[in-house]
């Protein structure tokens, strides 16, 4: 139950983009003498089931133990991995991938390209990855070893965007060896890549204990130094509580801690170093239903989005810490994003009144508009405690008070984890509005997004159960542009008719949010999804 | 010492487990509470949902003496408006378990036989199945709110009830008054209702009242475990879950509604036991 | 105990068992959701619904979509052979699942059981009527301990004792020191009850005319009350405390989220959350078991310190 946690909601994209790792805390850094060996402790939140799989919680874990073919830089680029290079053809259907000389799995067994397109083959055809095989669907077509060096991906179209999406911790490489003679349960527990770390042991409900492959030679380009792991070990513990996971760094119980409680961001920047990165992707924005209920009618949308102060109320809710964002469609740290549409529907309760009274919901007795006997109650469901932590729902409440001032009767309806997963809010007819994220390193997150539903190829993501085809035709053109700048554009105004439909409304981006001992250093986050890499770190003396 | 251990024992009077002094502190919380309850406005001046992002999480003062909360709401006035639920909870946990109880522990006692052993056989299992599971599956197929949380604890508080009720009537029923009632010729059903009823129920009063105490920390239990009432509500469990992150910053958030959930669990467990005293008292 | 008394008891505990297990694997099935779409959905971290084509591999290797009599059959006949089946989520089985988490989980209970014992005991012995002042002091603070909401104390000695103080380990795990504080989260609110229902006990026995004849012998006060009194007194926080080893898994899981321990109770509430049918009654019936055992244990107890056998002092 633990409750407390969040689910990421998992991901696909596909263009490189810019997010930031800012790093904050005390700039004066005592420089002490780097050290070798040693343990990390790293206070995580939640557990998940398999150490590999398509829930960004499983990318943080997997991507210790598991290699990718390219990895993504700060600066958005695509940088090599265990592939040295790459080619694409003059049609943008077939990629060419060069691996890496001499690089060898943990059981032994060589990274070929046999091994490579294998597990393309894994994750698309074989259910291996249901994240990895959303990303790149629609595109992807077949993986083939031309010989032991050499991979090749063809495509169904042009999807530039293609590199960038495997960046992503889901498309970690696996021994095929491992993975076919080895039970299910030992694949879930310990899967075997050419990573930096190896799983030495699963305890439960408590930790996994990673330890250093000595023999790493595969380090990515965007390493901060050429060799093994240098420490001996990381524990990854599981602690569910806030204010226990926080107060582990202060006694020294451990040396990195996620998901820092915003009310204790200030304590953490003066005592720590920090590191907060705001999510590529879907912000956290809520999905309005278009198919049934109050939403259906384009007017009372948009005064649900210019009813409330939502960024005021995401400052006080996050204590400052975590960015607004007006963009219900992609946020700020997404290529592409277009920052002139986040600026619609600024808190104007005069304007909210004035939509509403257009619409013909007239304002009732307590202070509830209501048409033809209808009150204009907001069914809002949230996953309690999972997407949404006490300081999220603090946000809602605060919004609530708002909309009911310009006469929404909000009710906001917790979801438990079971009643989500298991699609009770699944149906237009069971909500109105319902916030959620998707974490994803390219605007191509739209396509996964906002693609229409149909009778014969439904999309069960577009939760607003938006159907527009110049929205479908748009995305389509951008996904499979190959100047970027057109693509962006097209992306762009992907995003300006979700926002001026009101389609969506947006809230606050979804943010990483690290503290780190001062004597641990190189502890980075990679670009894609903000992958924690503790290859690198060190402590010092 | 022992002049008093070697005095005879005392006549009926049991010792109350509070003081007279306390009982009348007690019963000045339950009064309290009971007025919040049922007229929150009578103590609290302004709306528990109002909200002030000009001043959050304040320190207790005058103007706010539990402080406010991190939208700026005075957390006093949410306490004394989350009364209404978590007292309501607390009672029809208990009631509802006192019903599944008495229609168990009756028709088990007075049919005997088949029905007798099935309905123990399946106390037997109630008991052994895990309240907190109960819970969960009760809230998985209803989703949480009060009515879900009453039901859960109702239900799970219910076989222990049933056993007792059992076990009074089986006593009740042995004791030659009834069976004198019966030889007397009156009906059946006017001797369950004139004597066996009452004196099966009379001890199930005091326990039912240390009952709610219970329920009304169990609610806020499934708060804690995120399964609660929806917000904005105040009820008590509530407000100490979304303290819990504040604790080590905003203290009064997570240990001022703690204070108050102890002192009415304690309030109405006290009272409860000064009930059983004197009704037990009167049994005998 | 005749054989036929034994077998009677053996079975009817495997029965009780068996029992809470079905409830639960049928309870489980009545709850709404289907159990592949939760399935894909955990695997993905989405909240959507799927197509036919997508959930049929997951339909077709647990056999969701087999006649619930079937699954139940099947079920069942595991029982029977040791196998609780496979967790749906963690593609192990559940005997292991449970396995890992139990030893935690009973550790922390049973110490719990045993301070809370020590502390009602103590209570009880040292204050009962021992002069207004202290008797009352003595009901007050059992009734206050009785009145505290388990996680409230946990969240409160972890900020005391482990961020300010600094005396405990706040990430304990499962190590002795480390445990200090789950096992007193559990152990306080417990003894409040233990001790409420041993002081009503213990003031009726010390009335009894054996008390008085004890005393008369020339035994000292405490002797009395450790030899004659408590042993009566105990009976009915005994009976208590079997139902309190079952009921303690709903505490535990309190202490356990806190303190950052494994321990069956975490896994219950993932497991009912994720629908992973298998694990939940596996739990269930682990937890069944442990109250069955709880209760021969009380049995047993009782037949040692039963008042009858020690009426009057002498044996």
């Amino acid at each position: 139950m633990t409750r407390r946690n969040r689910v990421a909601l998992a991901t696909v994209a596909v263009l490189a983009s810019g997010s930031l790792a800012a790093c904050g805390g005390a700039a004066a850094e005592a420089g002490g003498e780097p050290q070798t060996g040693g343990t990390i402790i790293y206070g995580h939140v939640q557990e998940p089931p398999c150490i590999f799989g398509g829930w960004i919680q499983q990318a943080y874990i997997s991507r210790q133990v598991l290699d990718g073919l390219v990895t993504l830089a700060d600066d958005g680029s695509v940088q090599p991995w265990l592939a040295t290079k790459w080619t694409v053809s003059s049609d943008g259907l077939r990629y060419t991938f060069t691996l890496k000389d001499g690089v060898k799995f943990t059981d032994g067994t060589p990274v070929d390209a046999e091994a490579v397109a294998w597990n393309f083959d894994l994750w698309e055809n074989k259910k291996g990855n249901s994240t990895a095989k959303v990303s790149i669907d629609p595109y992807y077509k077949s993986a083939t070893a031309v010989d032991a060096t050499h991979v090749q991906i063809d495509l169904n179209k042009p999807f530039p965007l293609f590199l960038t999406l495997i960046t992503q911790g889901y498309f970690g490489i696996q021994s095929p060896t491992a993975y076919k003679g080895r039970s299910e349960q030992e694949n879930c527990e310990k899967p075997i890549g050419s990573g930096g770390f190896t799983v030495k042991e699963w305890k439960h409900g408590q930790e996994v204990v990673l330890a250093k492959n000595p023999a790493y030679n595969s380090w990515p380009a965007t390493a901060k130094h050429q060799g093994p792991a240098i420490v001996d070990e990381v524990r990854w513990k599981f602690v569910a509580d806030g204010v226990a996971r926080y107060a582990s760094l202060s006694t020294g119980e451990s040396h990195v801690v996620y998901e820092v409680p915003t009310v204790n961001w200030k304590d953490a920047q003066s005592r720590y170093q920090t590191i907060r990165y705001i999510t590529p992707g879907k912000p956290v924005s809520f999905f309005i239903n278009t198919k049934a209920g109050p939403f259906t009618d384009k007017l009372v949308r948009q005064a649900f989005a210019y009813g409330a102060d939502r960024k005021a109320a995401v400052e006080a809710g996050f204590h400052g810490v975590i960015p607004y964002e007006g963009n219900p469609a992609v946020s700020q740290a997404t290529p592409g994003y277009n920052a002139e549409v986040a600026k619609a529907y600024a808190y104007d309760p005069a304007k909210a009144e004035q939509l509403l009274d257009q619409a013909g919901w007239a304002r009732g007795a307590n202070g509830i508009r209501a048409k033809d006997g209808t009150p204009l109650t907001i069914k809002l469901v949230y996953g309690a405690g999972f997407i949404f932590t006490q300081e999220g729902a603090t946000v809602l409440q605060v919004l609530q008070e708002q909309w009911k001032k310009v006469g929404f009767d909000v009710k906001l309806i917790p979801a438990t984890q079971a009643e989500q997963w298991g699609g009770k809010y699944s149906d237009p007819s069971t909500f109105d509005a319902t916030p959620s994220y998707w974490t994803s390193p390219s605007p191509s997150i739209l396509w996964i997004v906002w693609r229409p539903s149909l009778p014969d190829s439904p999309n069960g993501s577009n939760r607003s159960f938006y159907n527009n085809d110049t929205l479908s035709t748009v995305i389509q053109q951008a996904n499979s542009e190959p100047d970027t700048a057109k693509a962006n554009a097209l992306y762009g105004q992907a995003q300006q008719i979700i926002q001026d439909d009101a389609a969506g409304v947006g809230l606050y981006t979804q943010n990483s949010t690290y503290a780190v001992a001062r004597n641990l250093k190189d502890f980075w986050l990679e670009k894609s999804q903000g992958e924690p890499v503790f290859s690198d770190a060190y402590f010092t003396k | 010492m022992s002049a008093e251990a070697l005095a005879p024992p005392r006549r009926r009077l049991r010792a109350v487990p509070l003081p007279s002094a306390g009982t009348a502190l007690a019963l000045l919380v339950v009064v309290l509470v009971l007025i919040a309850a049922l007229a929150p406005g009578v103590l609290a001046k302004g709306s528990p949902t109002e909200i002030d992002l000009a001043s959050t999480l304040q320190a207790p003062s005058w103007a706010h003496p539990f402080g406010t909360d991190d939208a700026g709401r005075d957390l006093l006035t949410r306490v004394i408006y989350g009364a209404r639920q978590s007292l309501g909870i607390g009672l029809g946990a208990t009631a509802l378990a006192l019903l599944i109880a008495l229609s168990l522990g009756f028709t088990a006692a007075l049919a005997g036989g088949v029905v007798d052993a099935a309905i123990t056989r399946v106390l037997e299992v109630a008991f052994a199945f895990p309240a907190l599971l109960l819970a969960l599956l009760v809230i998985s197929v209803r989703g949480p709110s009060v009515a879900t949380v009453i039901t859960a604890v109702g239900i799970g508080s219910a076989p222990g009830y049933a056993r007792m009720v059992r076990g009074q009537v089986l006593a009740v029923r042995q004791a030659g008054y009834i069976e004198a009632a019966a030889a007397l010729g009156h009906s059946r059903f006017a001797v369950i209702r004139r004597h066996l009823f009452p004196n099966a129920v009379r001890p199930l009063v005091a326990v039912a009242t240390l009952g709610i105490g219970q329920s009304v920390v169990w609610a806020s239990a499934l708060s804690f475990l995120g399964l609660g009432v929806a917000p904005p509500s105040s009820e008590w469990g509530a407000l100490l879950d979304a303290g819990r992150l504040h604790i080590t910053t905003s203290w009064w958030l997570e240990i001022l509604p703690g204070v108050v959930i102890v002192l009415v669990a304690l309030s109405v467990t006290s009272l409860g036991r000064t009930l059983q005293n004197l009704l037990g008292g009167a049994a005998r | 105990m005749s054989v036929r008394r034994i077998v009677f008891k053996v079975v009817s505990a495997v029965a009780v068992m068996v029992a809470a297990a079905s409830v639960t694997f049928f309870a489980q099935l009545a709850v709404p959701g289907d159990r592949a779409t939760t399935l894909m959905n955990l695997q993905t971290g989405q909240d959507r619904e799927w197509t036919a084509e997508e959930l049929a591999p997951l339909n077709e290797r647990f056999g969701f979509k087999d006649p619930i009599l079937v699954q139940y059959l099947h079920y069942v006949g595991g029982l029977f052979r040791g196998d609780l089946g496979t967790s749906y989520t963690q593609k192990r089985p559940v005997t292991e699942v449970i396995g890992g988490q139990l030893l935690p989980s009973l550790t922390l209970t049973v110490a719990a059981l045993a301070v809370a014992w020590v502390l009602a005991l103590a209570g009880t012995l040292l204050t009962v009527r021992r002069g207004r002042v202290l008797s009352s002091l003595g009901a007050a603070w059992e009734a206050l301990t009785a009145s505290l909401p388990h996680y409230w104390v946990g969240v409160v000695l972890l900020v005391v004792f482990s961020v300010q103080l600094r005396v405990f380990p706040i990430i304990g795990g499962t190590s002795a020191w480390g445990s200090v504080l789950p096992v007193l989260t559990l152990a306080i609110p417990l003894a409040g009850f233990l001790g409420q229902v041993t002081r009503d006990e213990f003031e009726q026995v010390l009335q009894q005319p054996f008390v008085t004849t004890a005393r008369t012998r020339g035994m000292s006060d405490f002797g009395v009350r450790l030899r004659h009194v408590l042993r009566h007194a105990v009976l009915p926080a005994i009976t208590l405390s079997g139902w309190a080893l079952g009921a303690l898994v709903a505490g535990a899981v309190i202490a356990e989220n806190i303190f950052g321990r494994p321990g069956i109770g975490q896994v219950l509430v993932t497991a009912v959350n994720t629908r992973d049918v298998p694990t939940v009654s596996g739990i269930v019936l682990v937890v069944a078991a442990i109250y069955v055992v709880a209760n021969l244990l009380v049995d047993l107890a009782y037949a040692v310190v039963d008042p009858r056998l020690a009426a009057g002092g002498t044996r």
